[in-house]
């Protein structure tokens, strides 16, 4: 059992396409597909009405460059984390396609969800699998035509919807509610909620199967993350074959048949359009509506179910399996090791930044009591989700004086705080040109937001 | 069966080889010079021009798109006249 590639699978990649009429399923693991379908398309359009401390709980506020996450707010500087996220979901995607086959691509790609609710939409309208293939060959009518409105319609309407869901993670739902309703929308936001749009009613209506087949990258290397003890959807052939049809009750196994009575169920149901029974093919993409479809005829015919079914390359060949195999623990392990990295660098951070700037102009000046003076002006970026109260102290040189008009700095939420300090020395105490001091943030409250920042101090230097 | 060689792939294909690499590299690109700047920083003293950030945002993307579109178009018109070379050579 290996994936096909060579010959069959290159002449099919740039075959010209014919389009794919999946014939409706029911069974289990269809219900459990529904399932998680239901919950993701649940997760993305109602997540934006998350409220949390009195704003939208998951927004991207590009104007303010900042990132909220529940109590959490990221700012630029914070990227990595989000870089680690990918990152993390990357590795994911290995741990899970080593041990449980291309589960990502039959119950929770986008590109899946999207397609069988697009799918749904166009059954509720157009009808069963057959009664489809019928008006699509149909001459134009008007019923053909009102049909087809009508799809089009349902269709672009939930493209839409998706679209403003989609720009409402960056333009917060109220805001952009309130500019639809009042034909106030920005340029850029009807744009890119047109933009989404297009992209949905596109690769939900009609790029469908072609996106896993021909765009999609992990179809083309997902196989390097298989071994033989990877869960696959795969066909018995030696319980199967040969195939053929034959009357309910008579015994097969006399007429020298196999289990398979040929029905093409399991081909009809594909939403890729292929036939399980050639093998492991790189155009599967585990979505385990053949196996429902099987095991239904199998309950018709009343022969043992499981003449397709989930299994491994190891279990269908009889050798024994292994859960926990090198590939799964090293995967495993890199992923818990980053994720606690992750965990304890988030726990650790301190919302608080402070960027020193010496004054450019003058190297440094004598004030009228014969001390030597820098100029600086400080940053203070205030990332926490509460203001706070800072105080702030110099340190690096004997006798190392700073001059602020204000004793405690005020900075708001999530805002920045300019202002410029001088630090005055005594040339007696200068040992150098230059000296390194460091200027020490803590806020008045929170003992642990507390950062320290490195500055030179220029002075004439020993002579 | 005849070999398949890359000036027989379909237009639309052709033409979905070149968009959608580039649109996820503009994607990560954007992505990336945007957390390390800040559009407003970006424009030049005393030059004021009225753009919202969204705006910038979008055509700092549009811009970083069109960039890797140009490079993986090079990267398809190489590999088909290679090829195109190549069979004549063949022959």
């Amino acid at each position: 059992m290996r994936v096909q590639q060579a010959d069959s699978g290159d002449s099919e990649l740039y075959a010209s396409h014919q389009k794919i009429y999946p014939r409706e399923v029911s069974g289990r693991f269809t219900r459990l597909r529904v399932l998680a379908i239901l919950s993701l398309l649940g997760i993305y359009y109602l997540t934006p009405l998350l409220q949390w401390g009195g704003r939208q709980a998951i927004l991207f506020d590009l104007p303010a460059r900042k990132f909220y996450l529940f109590g959490l707010t990221l700012w630029p500087q914070d990227f990595i984390y989000l870089a680690a996220l990918l990152i993390l979901a990357g590795l994911s995607l290995f741990f899970f396609t080593a041990l449980l086959g291309r589960v990502w691509c039959g119950y929770a790609c986008p590109q899946t969800v999207w397609t069988e609710a697009y799918l749904w939409i166009e059954r509720k309208i157009e009808g069963k699998r057959t009664a489809r293939m019928k008006l699509d060959k149909a001459p134009n009518s008007a019923a053909k035509i009102r049909t087809k409105i009508l799809k089009h319609t349902v269709w672009i309407v939930f493209s839409l919807w998706t679209g403003f869901t989609f720009v409402s993670y960056f333009t917060p739902f109220d805001e952009l509610a309130g500019e639809l309703f009042t034909a106030s929308l920005g340029p850029w936001e009807t744009f890119w909620i047109l933009f989404y749009s297009f992209a949905t009613y596109g690769n939900a209506g009609f790029m469908r199967e072609q996106v896993c087949k021909y765009m999609c990258p992990y179809a083309r290397f997902q196989s390097a993350m298989f071994d033989s003890d990877t869960l696959i959807v795969a066909y018995h052939p030696e319980r199967g074959e040969p195939r053929g049809s034959r009357r309910r009750g008579s015994d097969y196994e006399a007429q020298g048949l196999g289990a398979c009575i040929d029905c093409n169920v399991c081909v009809q149901v594909c939403p890729t359009g292929i036939d399980i029974r050639d093998g492991l093919q790189y155009e599967c993409i585990a979505c385990s509506a053949c196996i429902d479809a099987c095991d239904e005829i199998m309950d018709k015919m009343s022969y043992p179910r499981g003449l397709i079914k989930y299994t491994t390359e190891n279990a269908a060949e009889g050798k024994p399996q292994h859960i926990l195999r090198p590939r799964v623990i090293v995967y495993a392990t890199i992923l818990l090791v980053l994720c606690g990295i992750l965990v304890t660098h988030l726990v650790q951070r301190i919302p608080l930044e402070l960027d020193v700037i010496r004054d450019r102009n003058t190297l440094y000046r004598e004030t009228r009591d014969g001390l030597i003076e820098n100029v600086y002006t400080l940053k203070l970026l205030n990332m926490d989700s509460r203001p706070h109260r800072y105080t702030l102290r110099a340190e690096g040189i004997d006798g190392l004086k700073l001059v602020t008009d204000q004793g405690e700095i005020f900075v708001e939420a999530g805002s920045v705080y300019q202002m410029v300090v001088r630090l005055q020395a005594d040339e007696f105490n200068l040992e150098q040109r230059s000296v390194p001091v460091s200027f020490h943030l803590q806020a008045a409250e929170a003992n642990h937001l507390t950062v320290i920042e490195e500055a030179r101090f220029v002075g004439p230097g020993k002579t | 069966m005849s070999a398949v060689t890359p000036q027989k792939i379909p237009r639309i294909q052709q033409a979905i080889s070149v968009l959608w690499p580039s649109f996820i590299v503009a994607v990560v690109a954007t992505g990336l010079f945007f957390s390390a700047f800040n559009p407003r920083d970006l424009v030049p003293y005393n030059f004021d021009i009225a753009i919202s950030p969204l705006a910038a945002y979008s055509l700092g993307f549009f811009i970083f798109w069109i960039i890797a579109l140009v490079s993986s178009y090079g990267t398809l018109y190489f590999t088909i006249s290679n090829c195109r070379f190549l069979s004549k050579q063949d022959k």
